[in-house]
């Protein structure tokens, strides 16, 4: 329990148990617009916090490495929560900030924030953050006294020099920190790099409701409408927690949270559906209970069994150089029927003009594997066309531009043994165009802590007018 | 015999962390369920040989029946979005099973 106001006991419309609500309206800040009528429906029943997903580790490594932001939307999406939020004086919580919750993406999202305010003229309120990067040394030094990190998904075991090579390493937050910060006042909460079910829970557990509904609460409406049937993108949903159970209710009038569409998402973007592994312990969704009440899905059954000794997840990106790609096509039948002889003629050409030089060099060949390759199953018979998308990589923007066009000149000037061409054996784009830098995922390890606060430093400011 | 998209109301991919793609294949009845959990098209036998992966590289494999589904996941070549990895989501990595006959 607690004595703020929001969080006391509610009345539901069946039955006198306390209850808090949580809105979510998007599983991805910022990747599009969040859908305005289902927003506005559920911010007119004073949902008790509204709370937004950052990002993620899904979309690569470059994103934490590069400082970067995958979505375009980000500060209209921020506007519209912070002012509907504000309006109401309903809690905002944002995690993984920035996509990657590194410290860049926490001050960012901070000073939009603060921008946002301003121009809104928003009444003074607290605003709260909390930072996840955990400095290379500080890992490689505890790897060299002796401590061993083991790696998740079938890393091996994490070396200090590997540590060391990482651009930059986050620490996976729990509900911990937005704990910490809610009780110190704040109304609006940025976290860095959080398990993504973490800005569901942290409310409900500060609030006193059993951990593992929090906990599931949180696992289920993480992707907002992703959770409800039909499929739709960013639209909203409010969890209420009691004491007993969590009920999903979709703001979008053509859908419905349904066993199916439930337990379905139970399962997404994740090994098993049986477990969820976050800092401080282990969900277990293994004895859960469904029940489909009008357009709402009513969920009871998880367990939380804590963890002891706490572990935390580590994430982290080493560059691996610049990038260009090149795009080349090919019509010409003769070529495609010899296809591994035109790209070894590109790969030795390369290899002689840059043999001295530390470089990478990826053909991608559309109409065979170029999306599945290597798990492609089908070899069916030669397409009419063909598309390579050549990416080079080099440790300068100068490499790599050079070496990439220099590949895809190559497939130009391919010598294949009883082609009738001679005028050039590829068909070739007018330019060859600089991408993101190459980034790799150096860290996916864990890592042993004895407070679940270490890692992570809170801060609180004034904001508004 | 009838493929798997004609029994199947969800066939999808995605990752499962930076270093797996995980597959859901999910039916809208029992009975279709049934039929291919029983009948071994989606075994790990079956999927290893689809994909020409090492069953090793299958780190899960379950029938959850709750939701008709079956779910396995691999551990990718290299991790997600590295040089050369064109599906930083794994979100295509499903287009094999779409067809497939179901006995």
């Amino acid at each position: 329990m607690t004595d703020d106001p929001r969080d006391m006991q509610r009345m539901t419309s069946d039955a006198p148990r306390r209850s808090l609500r949580i809105m979510i309206s998007t599983g991805h800040l910022g990747t599009a617009p969040s859908g305005a009528e289902s927003f506005a429906a559920g911010m007119a029943t004073n949902p008790d916090y509204l709370v937004a997903d950052g990002g993620s580790s899904d979309p690569g490594p470059v994103y934490l490495g590069d400082n970067r932001v995958l979505g375009q939307f980000v500060e209209e999406e921020l506007e519209l929560f912070l002012t509907a939020s504000r309006a109401r004086g309903i809690p905002l919580i944002i995690g993984s900030a920035g996509d990657a919750g590194s410290n860049h993406g926490v001050d960012e999202t901070v000073r939009m924030l603060r921008a946002i305010a301003e121009r809104h003229r928003i009444p003074r309120f607290r605003i709260g953050w909390f930072y996840s990067e955990v400095p290379a040394d500080a890992i490689a030094a505890r790897i060299a006294g002796g401590e061993r990190m083991p790696g998740l998904g079938g890393f091996p075991d994490l070396t200090a020099e590997e540590a060391r090579a990482a651009t930059r390493i986050v620490a996976v937050a729990g509900v911990h920190p937005f704990i910490r910060l809610l009780d110190m006042g704040a109304d609006v909460i940025v976290g860095g790099r959080c398990g993504d079910i973490a800005i569901t829970a942290a409310p409900c557990i500060r609030a006193g409701f059993p951990e593992a509904l929090a906990y599931h609460m949180g696992k289920m409406i993480e992707c907002a409408s992703l959770v409800a049937e039909p499929f739709m993108g960013k639209e909203t949903i409010i969890g209420t927690i009691t004491d007993d159970d969590i009920l999903l209710t979709p703001f979008h009038p053509g859908q419905r949270v349904t066993v199916a569409s439930a337990a379905g998402h139970s399962m997404y973007e994740r090994e098993t559906p049986f477990f969820e592994r976050t800092l401080g312990g282990l969900l277990d969704m293994r004895e859960c209970r469904y029940t489909e009440e009008g357009r709402s899905c009513r969920i009871s059954g998880a367990r939380f069994v804590p963890e002891d000794p706490l572990t935390v997840k580590l994430e982290g990106a080493r560059k691996v150089g610049e990038r260009y790609m090149g795009i080349v096509g090919v019509r010409d039948p003769h070529v495609i029927r010899n296809l591994d002889a035109a790209i070894a003629w590109c790969r030795g050409a390369v290899a002689r003009q840059f043999g001295g030089v530390e470089h990478e060099l990826h053909v991608h060949v559309f109409g065979r594997n170029g999306v599945l390759g290597d798990l492609e199953p089908c070899s069916g018979p030669p397409p009419h066309e063909v598309c390579l998308v050549v990416e080079g990589l080099a440790a300068t923007d100068t490499l790599a531009h050079k070496l990439t066009d220099f590949a895809v000149r190559m497939f130009f000037l391919a010598r294949i043994p009883g082609s009738k061409g001679s005028s050039g054996l590829a068909a070739t784009t007018k330019e060859t165009m600089r991408s993101s830098p190459g980034f790799v995922w150096n860290v996916n390890h864990t890592m042993r802590i004895a407070d679940p606060m270490e890692l992570f430093p809170v801060h609180v400011d004034d904001a508004g007018i | 015999m009838p493929k798997l998209h004609e029994l199947a109301k969800t066939i999808r991919s995605k990752n499962a962390g930076v270093n797996q793609i995980t597959f859901d294949v999910i039916f809208p009845d029992r009975d279709s369920y049934v039929r291919v959990r029983d009948g071994g098209a989606l075994s790990r036998e079956a999927v290893a040989a689809l994909f020409r992966i090492a069953p090793e590289r299958i780190t899960d494999h379950v029938a959850f029946d709750l939701a008709n589904a079956i779910k396995f996941t691999i551990l990718r070549a290299k991790p997600s979005g590295s040089p050369g990895d064109w599906d930083i989501l794994g979100c295509q990595a499903y287009g094999p099973l779409v067809d497939l006959d179901v006995p």
